[in-house]
Protein backbone atom coordinates (compact mmCIF):
# COMPACT_ATOMS: atom_id res chain seq x y z
CA UNK A 1 0.00 0.00 0.00
CA UNK A 2 1.22 3.71 -1.13
CA UNK A 3 2.04 5.74 1.43
CA UNK A 4 -0.21 8.19 -0.49
CA UNK A 5 -3.45 5.66 -0.60
CA UNK A 6 -3.02 5.38 3.33
CA UNK A 7 -2.38 9.29 3.67
CA UNK A 8 -6.07 9.79 1.58
CA UNK A 9 -7.68 7.01 3.51
CA UNK A 10 -6.68 8.89 7.09
CA UNK A 11 -7.49 12.30 5.79
CA UNK A 12 -11.31 10.86 4.01
CA UNK A 13 -11.82 8.96 6.96
CA UNK A 14 -10.74 11.41 9.46
CA UNK A 15 -13.91 13.40 8.02
CA UNK A 16 -15.97 10.60 9.76
CA UNK A 17 -14.29 10.08 12.92
CA UNK A 18 -11.98 11.91 15.08
CA UNK A 19 -8.76 12.34 13.58
CA UNK A 20 -7.07 9.64 16.15
CA UNK A 21 -9.40 6.69 15.61
CA UNK A 22 -8.86 7.30 11.72
CA UNK A 23 -5.18 7.13 12.25
CA UNK A 24 -5.67 4.30 14.38
CA UNK A 25 -8.20 2.52 11.88
CA UNK A 26 -5.70 2.71 9.24
CA UNK A 27 -2.69 1.30 11.08
CA UNK A 28 -4.74 -1.53 11.86
CA UNK A 29 -5.96 -2.23 8.11
CA UNK A 30 -2.19 -1.88 7.14
CA UNK A 31 -1.45 -4.32 10.16
CA UNK A 32 -3.70 -7.07 8.38
CA UNK A 33 -2.86 -5.97 4.88
CA UNK A 34 1.10 -7.01 6.21
CA UNK A 35 -0.54 -10.15 7.71
CA UNK A 36 -2.27 -10.73 4.28
CA UNK A 37 0.51 -10.50 1.96
CA UNK A 38 2.05 -13.43 3.81
CA UNK A 39 -0.42 -15.75 2.21
CA UNK A 40 -1.74 -13.73 -0.54
CA UNK A 41 -1.40 -12.10 -3.70
CA UNK A 42 -0.48 -7.82 -3.49
CA UNK A 43 -3.28 -7.61 -6.08
CA UNK A 44 -5.73 -9.37 -3.59
CA UNK A 45 -4.79 -7.33 -0.94
CA UNK A 46 -5.00 -4.34 -2.18
CA UNK A 47 -8.62 -5.29 -3.21
CA UNK A 48 -9.42 -6.56 0.25
CA UNK A 49 -8.02 -3.20 1.40
CA UNK A 50 -10.48 -1.11 -1.38
CA UNK A 51 -13.67 -3.25 -0.12
CA UNK A 52 -12.95 -2.67 3.87
CA UNK A 53 -12.27 1.05 2.96
CA UNK A 54 -15.23 1.68 0.91
CA UNK A 55 -17.57 -0.22 3.44
CA UNK A 56 -16.13 1.34 5.98
CA UNK A 57 -16.83 4.80 4.97
CA UNK A 58 -20.46 3.91 4.25
CA UNK A 59 -20.85 2.62 7.36
CA UNK A 60 -19.07 5.92 9.47
CA UNK A 61 -20.85 8.10 6.99
CA UNK A 62 -24.03 6.36 8.19
CA UNK A 63 -22.80 6.59 11.78
CA UNK A 64 -21.77 10.52 11.47
CA UNK A 65 -25.25 11.09 10.20
CA UNK A 66 -27.46 9.42 13.17
CA UNK A 67 -25.03 11.42 15.51
CA UNK A 68 -26.71 14.48 13.89
CA UNK A 69 -23.18 16.13 12.82
CA UNK A 70 -23.94 16.27 9.16
CA UNK A 71 -27.45 17.67 9.79
CA UNK A 72 -26.08 20.11 12.05
CA UNK A 73 -23.45 21.46 8.94
CA UNK A 74 -26.14 21.42 6.64
CA UNK A 75 -29.00 23.00 8.05
CA UNK A 76 -26.39 25.79 9.29
CA UNK A 77 -25.16 25.70 5.18
CA UNK A 78 -28.66 26.44 4.28
CA UNK A 79 -30.04 28.69 6.74
CA UNK A 80 -26.93 30.94 5.73
CA UNK A 81 -27.42 31.10 2.32
CA UNK A 82 -30.77 31.93 2.55
CA UNK A 83 -29.97 34.66 5.26
CA UNK A 84 -27.53 35.76 2.81
CA UNK A 85 -30.21 36.27 -0.09
CA UNK A 86 -32.41 37.85 2.44
CA UNK A 87 -29.29 40.44 3.26
CA UNK A 88 -28.16 40.76 -0.28
CA UNK A 89 -32.31 41.98 -1.35
CA UNK A 90 -32.17 44.41 1.61
CA UNK A 91 -29.03 45.89 0.58
CA UNK A 92 -29.63 45.74 -3.07
CA UNK A 93 -33.06 47.62 -2.83
CA UNK A 94 -31.86 50.46 -0.07
CA UNK A 95 -28.41 51.15 -2.41
CA UNK A 96 -29.64 50.74 -5.57
CA UNK A 97 -31.40 54.51 -5.66
CA UNK A 98 -28.01 55.91 -4.89
CA UNK A 99 -27.28 56.15 -8.57
CA UNK A 100 -29.08 55.90 -11.95
CA UNK A 101 -26.21 54.59 -13.97
CA UNK A 102 -26.31 50.73 -14.73
CA UNK A 103 -22.66 49.81 -14.23
CA UNK A 104 -22.56 51.49 -10.63
CA UNK A 105 -25.91 49.44 -9.88
CA UNK A 106 -24.20 46.68 -10.62
CA UNK A 107 -20.77 47.71 -8.64
CA UNK A 108 -23.24 48.45 -5.49
CA UNK A 109 -25.02 44.79 -6.92
CA UNK A 110 -21.74 43.51 -6.22
CA UNK A 111 -20.48 45.03 -3.20
CA UNK A 112 -23.84 44.47 -1.74
CA UNK A 113 -23.56 40.59 -2.36
CA UNK A 114 -20.16 40.54 -0.90
CA UNK A 115 -20.79 41.90 2.06
CA UNK A 116 -23.99 39.56 2.41
CA UNK A 117 -21.90 36.92 2.07
CA UNK A 118 -19.12 37.55 4.19
CA UNK A 119 -20.89 37.67 7.93
CA UNK A 120 -22.74 34.67 6.89
CA UNK A 121 -19.89 32.68 6.20
CA UNK A 122 -18.25 34.17 9.44
CA UNK A 123 -21.30 32.73 11.57
CA UNK A 124 -21.17 29.65 9.91
CA UNK A 125 -17.97 28.68 10.52
CA UNK A 126 -18.54 29.62 13.62
CA UNK A 127 -21.11 27.28 14.33
CA UNK A 128 -19.08 24.21 12.23
CA UNK A 129 -16.50 25.04 9.84
CA UNK A 130 -17.93 22.31 7.39
CA UNK A 131 -20.87 24.54 7.31
CA UNK A 132 -18.76 27.44 5.53
CA UNK A 133 -17.58 25.56 3.10
CA UNK A 134 -20.73 23.98 2.12
CA UNK A 135 -22.41 27.46 1.88
CA UNK A 136 -19.27 28.65 -0.63
CA UNK A 137 -20.27 25.53 -2.50
CA UNK A 138 -23.85 26.30 -2.34
CA UNK A 139 -23.25 30.13 -3.71
CA UNK A 140 -21.03 28.40 -6.57
CA UNK A 141 -23.57 25.67 -7.44
CA UNK A 142 -26.59 28.72 -7.52
CA UNK A 143 -24.94 31.59 -9.33
CA UNK A 144 -23.16 28.63 -11.67
CA UNK A 145 -27.36 27.56 -12.27
CA UNK A 146 -28.07 31.22 -12.52
CA UNK A 147 -25.36 31.59 -15.24
CA UNK A 148 -26.83 28.78 -17.25
CA UNK A 149 -30.24 29.59 -17.24
CA UNK A 150 -30.00 33.62 -18.31
CA UNK A 151 -27.48 35.53 -19.54
CA UNK A 152 -28.68 39.24 -19.65
CA UNK A 153 -25.82 40.44 -17.29
CA UNK A 154 -22.54 41.94 -18.51
CA UNK A 155 -19.69 38.62 -18.84
CA UNK A 156 -17.68 40.74 -16.10
CA UNK A 157 -20.18 40.95 -13.71
CA UNK A 158 -21.55 37.42 -13.78
CA UNK A 159 -17.51 36.23 -13.85
CA UNK A 160 -17.24 38.76 -10.64
CA UNK A 161 -20.32 36.89 -8.94
CA UNK A 162 -18.80 33.80 -9.12
CA UNK A 163 -15.34 34.70 -8.36
CA UNK A 164 -16.82 36.70 -4.89
CA UNK A 165 -19.10 34.64 -3.94
CA UNK A 166 -17.28 31.96 -2.73
CA UNK A 167 -14.06 34.54 -1.85
CA UNK A 168 -16.40 36.12 0.38
CA UNK A 169 -17.87 33.16 2.42
CA UNK A 170 -14.25 31.97 2.85
CA UNK A 171 -12.60 35.18 3.96
CA UNK A 172 -15.65 35.49 6.54
CA UNK A 173 -14.99 31.57 7.83
CA UNK A 174 -11.14 32.58 8.05
CA UNK A 175 -11.66 35.56 9.93
CA UNK A 176 -13.76 33.50 12.25
CA UNK A 177 -10.93 31.11 12.43
CA UNK A 178 -8.76 33.64 13.53
CA UNK A 179 -11.02 35.56 15.55
CA UNK A 180 -10.80 31.63 17.49
CA UNK A 181 -6.89 31.54 17.56
CA UNK A 182 -6.52 34.82 18.83
CA UNK A 183 -8.42 34.48 21.72
CA UNK A 184 -7.21 30.92 22.62
CA UNK B 1 -27.95 0.22 32.43
CA UNK B 2 -31.35 1.56 31.94
CA UNK B 3 -34.71 -0.41 31.96
CA UNK B 4 -34.88 -1.65 28.46
CA UNK B 5 -31.69 -0.66 27.24
CA UNK B 6 -30.69 -3.88 26.02
CA UNK B 7 -27.53 -5.11 23.66
CA UNK B 8 -28.11 -5.15 19.68
CA UNK B 9 -26.31 -8.13 18.47
CA UNK B 10 -22.97 -6.87 16.66
CA UNK B 11 -22.55 -4.82 20.09
CA UNK B 12 -22.70 -8.31 22.01
CA UNK B 13 -20.64 -10.01 19.32
CA UNK B 14 -18.03 -7.17 19.28
CA UNK B 15 -17.84 -6.89 23.84
CA UNK B 16 -17.75 -10.72 23.44
CA UNK B 17 -14.56 -10.51 21.15
CA UNK B 18 -13.38 -8.03 23.20
CA UNK B 19 -13.60 -9.92 26.71
CA UNK B 20 -11.88 -12.91 24.52
CA UNK B 21 -8.96 -11.00 23.27
CA UNK B 22 -8.05 -9.24 27.36
CA UNK B 23 -5.32 -7.06 26.85
CA UNK B 24 -4.50 -7.21 23.07
CA UNK B 25 -8.06 -5.72 22.49
CA UNK B 26 -7.89 -3.48 19.25
CA UNK B 27 -9.53 -2.91 15.91
CA UNK B 28 -7.72 -5.69 13.62
CA UNK B 29 -7.52 -8.03 16.20
CA UNK B 30 -11.40 -7.97 17.04
CA UNK B 31 -12.38 -7.53 13.56
CA UNK B 32 -10.26 -10.53 13.21
CA UNK B 33 -12.06 -12.17 16.01
CA UNK B 34 -15.14 -12.13 15.22
CA UNK B 35 -14.70 -13.38 11.04
CA UNK B 36 -12.76 -16.30 12.78
CA UNK B 37 -15.42 -17.34 15.01
CA UNK B 38 -18.80 -16.48 13.47
CA UNK B 39 -17.91 -16.12 9.94
CA UNK B 40 -19.05 -13.28 9.11
CA UNK B 41 -17.31 -11.21 7.05
CA UNK B 42 -17.80 -7.15 8.94
CA UNK B 43 -15.84 -4.05 7.71
CA UNK B 44 -12.98 -2.22 10.50
CA UNK B 45 -15.54 0.59 10.31
CA UNK B 46 -18.30 -1.04 11.48
CA UNK B 47 -16.15 -2.67 14.48
CA UNK B 48 -14.86 1.07 15.11
CA UNK B 49 -18.18 2.46 14.72
CA UNK B 50 -19.86 -0.22 16.94
CA UNK B 51 -17.16 0.24 19.68
CA UNK B 52 -17.63 3.81 19.69
CA UNK B 53 -20.98 3.59 20.34
CA UNK B 54 -20.56 1.31 23.07
CA UNK B 55 -17.69 3.87 24.75
CA UNK B 56 -20.19 6.57 24.96
CA UNK B 57 -22.86 4.24 26.36
CA UNK B 58 -20.09 3.82 29.18
CA UNK B 59 -19.55 -0.06 28.46
CA UNK B 60 -16.38 0.18 26.97
CA UNK B 61 -12.95 2.44 27.44
CA UNK B 62 -9.79 2.90 25.57
CA UNK B 63 -6.76 3.86 25.44
CA UNK B 64 -4.19 4.70 23.21
CA UNK B 65 -0.84 2.50 22.38
CA UNK B 66 2.56 3.13 21.17
CA UNK B 67 3.06 3.38 17.57
CA UNK B 68 4.99 0.63 15.73
CA UNK B 69 6.60 0.16 12.89
CA UNK B 70 4.21 -2.22 11.39
CA UNK B 71 1.57 -0.02 11.72
CA UNK B 72 3.31 2.70 9.52
CA UNK B 73 4.31 4.54 12.54
CA UNK B 74 0.76 4.10 13.92
CA UNK B 75 -0.62 3.77 17.22
CA UNK B 76 -3.34 1.02 18.65
CA UNK B 77 -6.48 2.00 20.05
CA UNK B 78 -7.09 -0.74 22.84
CA UNK B 79 -10.27 -1.71 24.50
CA UNK B 80 -11.13 -2.98 27.48
CA UNK B 81 -14.61 -3.58 29.01
CA UNK B 82 -15.94 -1.60 31.81
CA UNK B 83 -18.18 -2.70 35.16
CA UNK B 84 -21.32 -1.52 33.30
CA UNK B 85 -20.67 -3.38 29.84
CA UNK B 86 -20.19 -6.68 32.32
CA UNK B 87 -23.84 -5.68 33.45
CA UNK B 88 -25.13 -4.49 30.34
CA UNK B 89 -23.85 -7.99 28.51
CA UNK B 90 -25.47 -10.56 31.63
CA UNK B 91 -28.54 -8.40 30.92
CA UNK B 92 -28.49 -9.15 27.38
CA UNK B 93 -27.37 -12.93 27.54
CA UNK B 94 -29.81 -13.36 30.10
CA UNK B 95 -32.93 -12.27 28.37
CA UNK B 96 -32.14 -14.25 25.43
CA UNK B 97 -31.58 -17.47 27.28
CA UNK B 98 -34.98 -16.75 29.19
CA UNK B 99 -36.76 -16.29 25.93
CA UNK B 100 -35.44 -18.90 24.29
CA UNK B 101 -36.24 -21.66 27.80
CA UNK B 102 -38.01 -24.13 26.89
CA UNK B 103 -38.53 -23.69 23.10
CA UNK B 104 -36.32 -27.00 22.17
CA UNK B 105 -39.26 -28.62 20.75
CA UNK B 106 -40.62 -26.18 18.75
CA UNK B 107 -36.65 -24.86 17.83
CA UNK B 108 -36.01 -26.37 14.46
CA UNK B 109 -32.49 -26.55 14.84
CA UNK B 110 -30.53 -26.12 11.79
Amino acid sequence: MSPSTLALSERILARLMPPAQAEALVGDLLEECRLRLQTGSHVSVAGWYSRQLASSVSVLLWASMRRGAWLVTVVTAVASFIAALGIQLVLGFALSPMTTSKSMRAVIMLLSFAAALAPCGYVAASIRLGAARLLAFLVFAAYCAMLASSARAPLWYDWSLLVLGPVATIAGAALSGWLRRVRL
Amino acid sequence: MPRGDFLGSLEQIVMLAVMRLGTNAYGMTVRREIEERTGREISIGAVYATLERLEAKGYVSSFTGEPTAERGGRAKRHFEIEAAGHLALNASQNALKNMSEGLSRRWKRA
